[in-house]
């Protein structure tokens, strides 16, 4: 009978196509990932081999404005990524079907890039800084010694755009995987009774999903600035250990960084907390 | 007799899974019909159809005619917010909105009409007429703030119901609406549909052979996706014509 046939079929995983589904396409990262860290051992061999980092010439504006750069590149850079991230996992969640080979690919290294230690990404941007530091110094030409103003590409801060790229990389997975979670939390039921009143998808998305996932989108925004904190946090303090002479103003970014961080896990979960007993509690 | 579902061999296939098979229905007017069968008979399968509900999983294919108030809904000029709310639907679990009770209500009419056209003194009126039309108005009339996910699930089944009524529908489907209820629930829901029958046409699905006999006029059995048998409830129970509705009704199995 064609009912049997079929359950045979689907549970004996014979076919090449449903190898491919089930184990290829999962498996993608660890050749992708494979070669990014291949190519990511470039800047960390050229930082082990200046350890003495003479060539670094740092300018040092006052602790205030140093301050204020810093904040600004983690927060325009994590609010991009943050963003990028809930518009990706709308689409990914909402409008591509799960069988979709597009949606597995990016699932499978979100999984992944959300899976890695924050410290490693930490390791990769403090390499960066330390291998090409001292190159965008020599592009941008003159001396330290006269440096007093700001120039494009000049090092006076800690962090800089190479840094903002690992933070993307490490914000973004977050954002699309808790922001995935979140629209997933919303029930099935709730739905399909809004599609079956005759609610077009929009409105489906507008008046119920999101606002039940609102809560939850908020902790995943949290959740994925606290990381690009606390990583900062690491750059700047793994910068007082090296340049003990530039230490004005360090050890106060390195405690309000590590602050942040705190204080936006901590909002994190009490976010998930509240949207738990607002949305849990009733279903008994 | 007018007949307000109409289908004409009609298959549908999961990916290369074939649910229904060749089924042609003719479901009178304002009246209730249930659909009985072992699991996995397409029973839900069809009755999704016929708001077009079916096609949200994807990888549905549908052949075949369904029309309904004389219109085939696989046209391509078919507006599916319009059909949905001329087929309401009532969902196996109760599923309210987690909103107020009063929102509930007035969701349907909401997203169906322009934004802010509705006055506080027409929604309030259309809150208490759906309200009384199930026999709510008289537990819920204080408590039309709480939110729905809260109610008891009797009263979320009511509601549910209640929010299909501002909305006009002229079709009602229903899938399993009793099997979250106790017995004191079901036969709520029971007397409301004979007495909500003559004005709209109900459409049942059920795995409780004793309610199909008891609120349906006409019954159908269906078997591995096809359509064995349809006739008057009482003949179908007292005098199957097909061996294997013989089988099922005596409970011999299922």
């Amino acid at each position: 009978m064609n009912l049997y046939k079929n359950f045979y079929v689907m549970n004996a995983m014979s076919t090449r196509a449903e190898r491919k589904q089930k184990i290829v396409l999962p498996s993608t990262p660890f050749f992708t990932l494979g070669i990014a860290a291949g190519i990511a051992v470039i800047p960390i061999s050229n930082a082990l081999k200046k350890t003495d980092a003479t060539n670094i010439q740092v300018v040092s504006p006052n602790a205030l404005s140093m301050l204020l750069n810093d904040l600004y590149i983690v927060l325009s850079v994590s609010l991009l990524a943050i963003l990028l991230g809930i518009v990706c996992a709308f689409y990914l969640e909402e409008w591509l079907p799960k069988t979709n080979w597009v949606r597995r690919f990016i699932e499978s290294h979100v999984a992944v890039l959300t899976g890695i230690p924050s410290v490693l990404y930490g390791i990769l941007a403090i390499s960066i800084f330390l291998s090409y530091a001292g190159t965008l110094k020599v592009i941008n030409g003159a001396p330290a010694a006269q440096d007093t103003g700001a120039r494009p590409f000049q090092r006076h801060t800690t962090l800089f755009l190479g840094e903002g790229l690992i933070f993307i990389l490490m914000v973004m997975p977050v954002t699309i995987k808790t922001t995935q979670e979140a629209l997933r939390s919303v029930a099935t039921p709730v739905r399909e009774a809004a599609y079956a009143l005759g609610a077009s998808q929009w409105q489906v998305l507008t008046r119920h999903v999101v606002p039940i996932a609102f809560t939850r989108m908020l902790a995943a925004g949290c959740r994925a600035m606290a990381r690009a904190f606390a990583t900062a946090a690491l750059l700047i303090g793994t910068y007082i250990w090296h340049y003990t002479a530039e230490t004005d103003g360090m050890s106060s970014r390195f405690l309000l960084f590590l602050g942040a961080a705190l204080f936006l896990s901590v909002c994190s979960s009490t976010l998930v907390e509240i949207h738990a007993s607002i949305y849990n509690s009733d279903s008994a | 007799m007018n007949h307000s579902i109409e289908t004409e061999n009609l298959s549908l296939w999961y990916g290369d899974f074939q649910a229904l098979i060749d089924v042609s229905v003719k479901i009178p007017d304002g009246q209730i019909t249930s659909l009985i069968g072992p699991s996995g008979c397409g029973k839900t399968t069809l009755l999704r159809c016929f708001n077009r509900v079916n096609e949200r999983y994807g990888n549905v294919t549908t052949e075949g005619k369904i029309e309904i108030l004389g219109k085939n809904i696989y046209d391509p000029d078919v507006s599916l917010p319009e059909l949905r709310k001329a087929v309401g639907m009532v969902f196996q679990r109760p599923n309210p909105l987690p909103i107020s009770v009063y929102e509930n209500i007035l969701f349907g009419l909401r997203i169906h009409s322009p934004m802010r056209s509705i006055t506080r003194t027409e929604s309030d009126q259309i809150v208490e007429e759906a309200l009384t039309s199930v026999f709510l108005w008289e537990d819920l009339k204080d408590k039309l703030k709480v939110r729905a996910t809260s109610l008891q699930l009797e009263q979320q089944q009511k509601l549910c119901i209640a929010r299909l009524l501002p909305l006009k529908p002229k079709i009602i489907l229903m899938d399993e609406p009793c099997s979250a209820l106790d017995a004191k629930g079901t036969l709520a829901v029971e007397e409301l549909m004979e007495i909500l029958a003559g004005t709209y046409t109900f459409l049942i699905v059920t795995h409780n052979m004793a309610q199909a006999r008891r609120v349906s006029e006409e019954c159908i059995f269906m078997f591995l996706g096809e359509l064995i048998e349809h006739r008057e409830t009482q003949a179908l129970f007292e005098d199957p014509k097909h061996e294997k509705t013989a089988d099922y009704v005596q409970m011999r199995y299922g």
